[in-house]
Formats: C-alpha cells, sequence, structure tokens
C-alpha cells in the first residue's frame, strides 16, 4: 500500500514537472541542443552553391549555412555554436533520424510523404523556390517544349525528378531523364553536353550558371514548371524546437519590416520605435522564455546575421556574386510573399 | 519516430523516370517495378563485365606466359597500370571521355545508319520486343541442349548447320509475326531534334561503365588465370609432349583443364567481387540496383526496408554466383581426396 501511494505520488510528481518541463521547452533536441551547447546542422556533400559552400578559407557559406548560424545564435547566443555535417541530398532524412543532425536546414521542399510517413515537422516556408529549366544556349530554345526529346540532367533523390516528370507529362512532352547523386558530377555533365538541360530551383540553376566555363553557353528558359515552398525540418514531436525555427524565421521578416539591420540593431534597442519592436529586440519581457530562449535572442540574431534581407543579399543576392533578384521572396510589401508573424 | 514502417510502399508509384532500363518502366511504375529494373541493371552490366573481362583476362595470361618479349611487356604493362589505379577513377575517365564526344548534329556517323555521339552509340536493331528476344535466347539454350544431347546419346552424327538453321527460321518467323504491320523490318536511327529515333540506343553511362570495369576486372582475373597456368607441374607437360600430343592438344588436354581447377576458387571471389563493384554506377549516373534504391530511399524515406532489400538483392546475385562455381569445381576437382 505504502508502495503504491509512493507510486502515485511518483507519478504526480512527474505530471507536474512534465508540465513544466514542456513550458520552459527544455526536454527533446532543444534542451539535447543547450546541454551540448552546439547545433548539429546541414552542411552539403560538396557544394550546392549559394546555399552551401566552402569558401577558399575552408568556411562555409551560403544562404542555408546563415540560417543554420540564426539558428545557433537564437539558442546559443553566438553563431559559432554551430556544426556542419556534410549530408547528401538522399542522407538528410536517414541522419535527422538518427540524430546525426538536429535540424535540416537544406532547401527542403514542403511534400505530404516527407510530412505524413517520415515523422518530420515542416517550419512555415523560409524560402520560395521557382524550378525552372537551363538549357544550352546553342539549341536556341524559347521553351521547354522546344527541347522535345532532350536528355534532362537532375539531381537524384530531390522533388526536381517529379516534377519535371509531372510537368512533362501533363504537357505531352517526350524527354529523357539522367539523375546524378552529386551536384559536381551533374554540374561535369552538363558542361560536357551529355545533358541538353538540367531542371532545378532557380538559385541553383543561375548559381550553375555563373559557374560555367563559359556562362552565355547556359539559358535559362522562362517557363516556371512549379514553384516549391521550402521548410525548415524537424524531427515530429521537436514541438519546442519548431517553435524556436518558426519565429526565428519571423523575427527575421519581422526585423526586415522594421528596417532593423545588423548596423543599427543596437540603435533602435536604445529607442525602438514600437512596443513589438521593444518585445522582439527584448527590451520589455517575454519574448524569449515563451520558446526557452533569453529575451535578447532575436537581438543577438539580427547581431550576428542581419535580418532576412541582408541575409538574402549578402548569400545569393545583390551583393553576391550569384546576384538573384528578390522575386517571390521579398516582403509582400514588396511584391514577395513573405510576411512575419504578430508577434505579441 | 513516427516514421511510417513496412513494405506497403512499393506498391506505390514512384513518379520518377528511371533513365535506362531493359524492360517498360515510366514515373508510373511501382516502387517494386523499379527496383526489379535496378536489379536487371546490375545483373545485365555484371553479366557483361564477367564475360568480358574474363576473355580479356585469358588473352592476358596468356601474354604474360608467353616467351615473347614483346608480348611479355605488354600484358605486364597492362595489369600493372589498371590494377593500380581505383577502379572509380578509371569509370570516371571513360565517362568523360565519352561525354565529351561531340553532340548529336555532328556526331561520327558510319554509313547514315550508326551513330558515335556523346549521347551514346545510336545502331540500327531488329524490330524485335523484350518477348521476343526471351523467347530467341530459350530457343538457342535448348537447341543446344538438344543437340549437345542427341549427337551424344544416340551417336548420330547431325551437322551443326540444322540447329543454326532452326534458329535463324524461329527468328525469321518472329520477326514478321511479333511486329505491326506498318513497322519496319529494321528499326534505323535517324537524327530528329535532339535525339535519335528508332534503332538501339547505347548510354554512355552503361558504356562507361562496362568498360572500366572489364578493364579493371581483366587485370585480376588475367593474373588468377596465370597463376592458374604456371601452377601445373612441368612433368605432366612434358608427359604429355612425350605421349605424341601436339602444343595445341597438350594445352587442350592437359594444361587448361588442369589450370581450371587450380583458379576456380580466386575466380569465383573475383567475379563476387565485380559483381559488387557495378555499385560504382552510382557516380556516373547509371541506375543500377545501388543508385536505385538510394534514389528510392530519398523519395520514400523507408531507409530500412529499403537497405534490406539492397543487401537481399546483392546476396541473392552474388551467392548464386559462388554456387555455380562451387557446382562447377565439385564436378572437376580431384575426387577422393578432400
Amino acid at each position: 500500500m505504502n508502495k503504491f501511494i509512493s507510486n502515485l505520488i511518483v507519478a504526480a510528481a512527474l505530471t507536474v514537472s512534465g508540465t513544466t518541463i514542456v513550458q520552459s521547452a527544455d526536454e527533446g533536441t532543444l534542451g539535447k541542443i543547450k546541454e551540448r551547447d552546439s547545433l548539429l546542422c546541414t552542411g552539403h556533400n560538396g557544394s550546392y552553391l549559394g546555399f552551401a559552400e566552402v569558401d577558399d578559407k575552408g568556411a562555409w557559406q551560403g544562404f542555408d549555412v546563415e540560417f543554420c548560424r540564426a539558428l545557433a545564435t537564437a539558442i546559443l547566443g553566438s553563431p559559432e555554436k554551430v556544426q556542419f555535417v556534410p549530408i547528401s541530398w538522399a542522407q538528410r532524412f536517414p541522419s535527422i533520424q538518427s540524430g546525426d543532425i538536429d535540424v535540416i536546414i537544406k532547401v527542403t521542399g514542403w511534400t505530404m510523404t516527407r510530412d505524413t510517413e517520415l515523422g518530420l515537422q515542416f517550419s512555415r516556408p523560409y524560402f520560395i523556390g521557382p524550378f525552372y529549366t537551363m538549357a544550352k544556349t546553342e539549341l536556341g530554345a524559347k521553351s521547354i517544349s522546344d527541347l522535345e526529346g532532350g536528355v534532362f540532367c537532375v539531381n537524384a533523390g530531390t522533388t526536381v525528378e517529379r516534377v519535371l516528370a509531372d510537368y512533362m507529362e501533363t504537357n505531352g512532352i517526350e524527354y529523357e531523364s539522367l539523375s546524378f547523386e552529386k551536384g559536381e558530377e551533374l554540374r561535369a555533365a552538363l558542361y560536357a553536353g551529355r545533358c541538353d538541360a538540367i531542371a532545378g530551383f532557380g538559385p541553383f540553376l543561375s548559381s550553375t550558371r555563373i559557374n560555367a566555363p563559359d556562362p552565355d553557353s547556359l539559358t535559362i528558359i522562362g517557363d516556371v514548371i512549379k514553384l516549391e515552398p521550402e521548410g525548415i525540418v524537424v524531427r515530429q514531436g521537436d514541438d519546442a524546437l519548431l517553435d524556436v525555427v518558426n519565429w526565428m524565421v519571423s523575427a527575421l521578416l519581422l526585423a526586415e519590416e522594421n528596417g532593423i539591420t545588423q548596423a543599427n540593431v543596437d540603435d533602435v534597442r536604445n529607442n525602438p520605435p514600437s512596443p513589438t519592436v521593444e518585445r522582439l529586440l527584448g527590451v520589455t519581457p517575454g519574448a524569449g522564455t515563451r520558446l526557452g530562449l533569453n529575451d535578447d535572442w532575436a537581438y543577438n540574431v539580427i547581431k550576428a546575421v542581419g535580418n532576412y534581407g541582408e541575409i538574402y543579399d549578402r548569400t545569393i543576392g545583390e551583393s553576391s556574386r550569384y546576384k538573384l533578384p528578390r522575386g517571390l521572396n521579398n516582403l509582400w510589401t514588396n511584391g514577395g510573399l513573405l510576411y512575419p508573424l504578430v508577434h505579441d | 519516430m513516427g516514421i511510417a514502417s513496412g513494405f506497403g510502399f512499393l506498391e506505390r508509384t514512384t513518379g520518377w523516370p528511371v533513365s535506362f532500363s531493359l524492360v517498360e518502366v515510366s514515373p508510373r511504375s511501382t516502387y517494386a517495378r523499379v527496383l526489379y529494373v535496378g536489379l536487371l541493371n546490375t545483373i545485365f552490366v555484371g553479366l557483361m563485365t564477367l564475360v568480358f573481362a574474363t576473355l580479356l583476362g585469358l588473352v592476358l595470361a596468356l601474354f604474360r606466359v608467353s616467351n615473347n618479349v614483346l608480348m611479355n611487356l605488354v600484358g605486364t604493362t597492362y595489369v600493372e597500370i589498371f590494377r593500380n589505379v581505383p577502379v572509380i577513377l578509371q569509370v570516371f575517365f571513360w565517362y568523360a571521355i565519352l561525354t565529351h564526344l561531340p553532340g548529336v548534329k555532328d556526331a561520327y556517323e558510319l554509313g547514315g545508319v550508326i551513330f558515335l555521339s556523346s549521347r551514346g552509340l545510336a545502331l540500327p536493331s531488329f524490330a524485335y520486343s523484350g518477348m521476343d528476344i526471351l523467347i530467341l535466347i530459350s530457343t538457342a539454350l535448348i537447341l543446344a541442349l538438344l543437340y549437345r544431347f542427341l549427337s551424344k546419346n544416340f551417336g548420330r552424327h547431325i551437322s551443326a548447320l540444322v540447329p543454326v538453321v532452326i534458329f535463324l527460321l524461329v527468328a525469321i518467323c518472329l520477326l514478321y509475326l511479333g511486329k505491326p504491320p506498318d513497322e519496319a523490318l529494321i528499326s534505323i536511327p535517324e537524327l530528329r531534334g535532339l535525339r535519335f529515333k528508332g534503332g538501339l540506343s547505347i548510354k554512355p553511362e552503361f558504356t562507361a561503365l562496362l568498360i572500366g570495369l572489364v578493364l579493371f576486372g581483366a587485370a585480376y582475373i588475367g593474373e588468377i588465370i596465370r597463376g592458374g597456368l604456371l601452377s601445373v607441374d612441368k612433368g605432366k607437360l612434358e608427359a604429355a609432349s612425350a605421349l605424341g600430343l601436339s602444343n595445341l592438344q597438350v594445352n587442350r588436354f592437359v594444361r587448361i583443364p588442369l589450370a581450371f581447377r587450380a583458379m576456380l576458387p580466386s575466380l569465383a571471389n573475383q567475379y563476387v567481387w565485380l559483381m559488387k563493384g557495378t555499385t560504382v554506377g552510382i557516380a556516373i549516373g547509371f541506375p543500377d540496383y545501388f543508385a536505385v534504391i538510394s534514389t528510392s530511399i530519398n523519395q520514400s524515406g523507408q531507409t530500412l526496408e529499403l537497405l534490406g532489400l539492397l543487401m537481399v538483392g546483392f546476396l541473392l546475385v552474388n551467392y548464386s554466383i559462388g554456387l555455380l562455381m562451387n557446382l562447377i569445381n565439385d564436378r572437376i576437382k580431384l575426387k577422393g581426396r578432400n
């Protein structure tokens, strides 16, 4: 009987502490990241130009890499507290399930299979990727139907393979598909002329083009095959981490909307224009504790990597060598599809 | 972890195409079908590799055991070069060469019917379906067995021409019967837009993988055969000559049978190894079993199930090779000694 009572007490204590743990969000992967004092994030096997590439000093650079740094800063306070695990497209899902990485930030399309069957949870889209094709200029193709019968090369195991197959079937265009496991091999095959065209993500295509021995020999064709929203992925059940990811993306957008940049974030913090910005930058409390973070997490993130626009500009936009226009990845106020959530 | 498990996904359609296949496959095919296609590709390229590597290996071995200095030098140089460069580099090398050939519009051509370009080799072909080819192969096998059976058991001498003529008759009948009336008997590749239409096209991925594996495998197999030939006791060869056998007969009845017995076990190992070597195909975009499994893992997410199928597939293929080699070994090994 005594034992029964003590069991009851233990169970009750567990329930109570369980709820407090959820509130402080220190269980699950978020807790593990804090304990390890380091975030395990996705790098790439080789380079996915503009998104995850190693520069000449051996440091990881790119749009996705900056988001890894932003997440590390939000949780641990420093952009240095992140380890990049080089991972192929095919390995990203097995790797997150086995715990090799905490989070996938690797332009991962939000698909039904991945969301429902792989035990994954997607964040709100942090990037909108239009799929295009890029053909050899010498073919003089103006639209995809001009490439009838051609060889299209794609990255193996990506959504592009399916999206292209669907598009071609829908439009009754006969084609031949060739898939490569690594981006380097895909590019080599394209430059050598094994493929007439490659299909992929707009940013990937323009970075491939710029790195070609002769960029003018490749032309991006205007037809959009499909639009794909890309999300950040966590394991199913990592609600606390997913919350942090979603609000981090939102904070980066809110900062851009309010003109808060890496350079002026200190001034804005000393002189906040609105209660929302006050909360965002941790001048008034509440923005952090609810996520299990410090109240100044967003300030740290902006201080470390800048706002969404700055990240874009630096890695794939105007200030980078890829010079991708913002297009759909602009704020809604500038004709894009992105918007911050309500930071109340 | 909330991952769906089990083999239910095998019945779902894949939604992605496979670039090289011996049988019909499309994005509407099921995962089971696509895996089967991958396994067929692996077996196909693997068996071709074994056959050609053995033939080339035999030539190399004969070069190396001959007394001719030049042949010796060629054989030795070949073996040392191809044995010491990793097979994946060789495959990359051949693939790079094949894909740097001119494009389809400037293809090398032979008589307007054979074209060589960066898209591969386009050849004229007979209008046979996959089923027809299966029938032809089985006809050939049955005829060969029947011929051997009749001539051995009944002592009747039948000309070897008879089965050949029967086979040709069957082939011609199939060609006329098995096709739609408006289709040409022989399909000739012709340039249409960005590709050659019609005929048979051999893709550079397949060719590069085959060349790389054959040249690499032949270096090892050559050494195994050479070892076998050298292992035959000199006394036995001299005894055979003393019995009045010609050089050719000594080789045919004494040297090669004895050498075969000695080299069979290591040859079996090498065959199994080469079969596994086909997996480098993934690096150059050849959809072998491994590549297809890898893509399926990514598309369906069923990692453990698919890795299980990968292992079972290779186990089946390689165990069959091992079994066959052991059967041959049992037939030819010295009786009464174990």
